[in-house]
């Protein structure tokens, strides 16, 4: 798509049907044709109604998330990301996605589509590992809110104080595998 | 009920910064507003194939089967099986907690636990086909899971060393 202006941080997806949609696809029909079989047309259908109620409510949440995606290349510039979480923002880069990851509340539905928009913006693929996996070991809302409520606090704690290098290890790790590639 | 709180949160975390985009050229709004109907577009039915998808799998998948075996090898076996059973242990925010809170109260050791829980939380087979494929692409999701996939066991192993 030619732009007589370049967007900052543009996001706009590459095409509407792709290996990934065509490969997800495949999963649910496989596996929903295995589920009509072996456990009856009741179980097919009950899966099928919870999940569409479910992506029914997830629906503002998800609009909700890709403003803020969409908005924030807007608000803070190419630069500041740069310096921020770029290529050359070194372990404090890191150690930035990470906590990011670990605050930033909303869940898939808000985490992913903000690590598309940063990567397009400006951050590099190290720092989005990081984030990622800041949010899915550290997201404070899943570990204060449910974490704790069924597991006893010293593990708790213990997992989290274990997991605290791992965002950035991985990160670090992904920018010595891409090192000097452009990716 | 937490869906709800989340998403009062994040409008009020998005309302802000819309008020903050009224600072910027109109071009920029528009700009703006078609990127996000563009995303929306991309990712509603990707999310929604992807549940379907994984909605099915958690059928199929033997969760009954994981909570009854949790637990019952030691070691290194012990907490590669937790391993295995965390990364494909399907459901919401919660479920593995509520099989993990299971196991210990049946007698699992603190090492396969938290191979098990960490291995839930950095991989899992219903987000990984519901969200991080369809929304981040196969090279991200591979080079995620790739890197990810020894790190409940190392963490295991040291819960265990240091037992």
């Amino acid at each position: 798509m030619a732009t007589e202006k370049p967007l900052p941080g543009s996001t706009t997806p590459k095409k509407l049907i792709d290996g990934s949609l065509i490969f997800i696809t495949l999963v649910a029909v496989v596996a929903g044709i295995a589920v009509y079989i072996t456990h009856g047309a009741g179980a097919f259908w009950d899966v099928v109604a919870r999940e569409t109620l479910f992506t029914g409510a997830l629906v503002p949440k998800i609009v909700a998330g890709v403003i803020m995606a969409s908005a924030l290349p807007f608000l803070v510039s190419k630069e500041r990301i740069q310096a921020l979480v770029g290529p050359e923002s070194g372990m404090r880069g890191l150690i930035i996605a990470t906590l990011a990851g670990a605050i930033v509340p909303g869940g898939p539905s808000v985490t992913y589509p903000l690590t598309v928009s940063l990567l397009a913006a400006g951050a590099d693929l190290g720092a989005g590992i990081a984030l990622v996996s800041g949010w899915v070991l550290l997201g404070l809302n899943r570990t204060l809110i449910w974490e704790f409520s069924f597991l006893p606090a010293n593990f708790v704690l213990l997992r989290v104080a274990l997991s605290l290098p791992v965002p950035i290890l991985l990160g670090w790790a992904t920018r010595k595998l891409y090192q000097g590639r452009d990716v | 009920m937490n869906i709800l709180i989340g998403t009062v949160v994040l409008w009020g975390l998005a309302l802000w910064m819309l008020r903050k985009m009224q600072g910027q050229d109109a071009a920029d709004r528009a700009a703006m507003w078609a990127r996000s109907k563009a995303t929306v577009i991309f990712m509603l039915p990707r999310i929604f194939v992807g549940l379907l998808g994984a909605g099915f799998l958690a059928v199929l998948l033997p969760v009954d089967q994981i909570e009854r075996n949790f637990g019952t090898e030691s070691g290194l076996m012990g907490i590669t099986l937790a391993t295995i059973f965390g990364l494909i242990t399907p459901g919401g925010p919660f479920v593995a907690y509520a099989i993990g809170a299971a196991a210990m109260k049946a007698g699992a050791t603190l090492a396969p636990l938290m191979a098990y829980v960490t291995a839930w939380s950095i991989v899992n087979l219903n987000r990984s086909i519901a969200y991080e494929l369809p929304l981040m692409g196969r090279h991200f999701l591979l080079l995620r899971t790739i890197l990810s996939v020894p790190v409940p066991m190392v963490l295991g192993l040291l819960v265990w060393a240091f037992q």
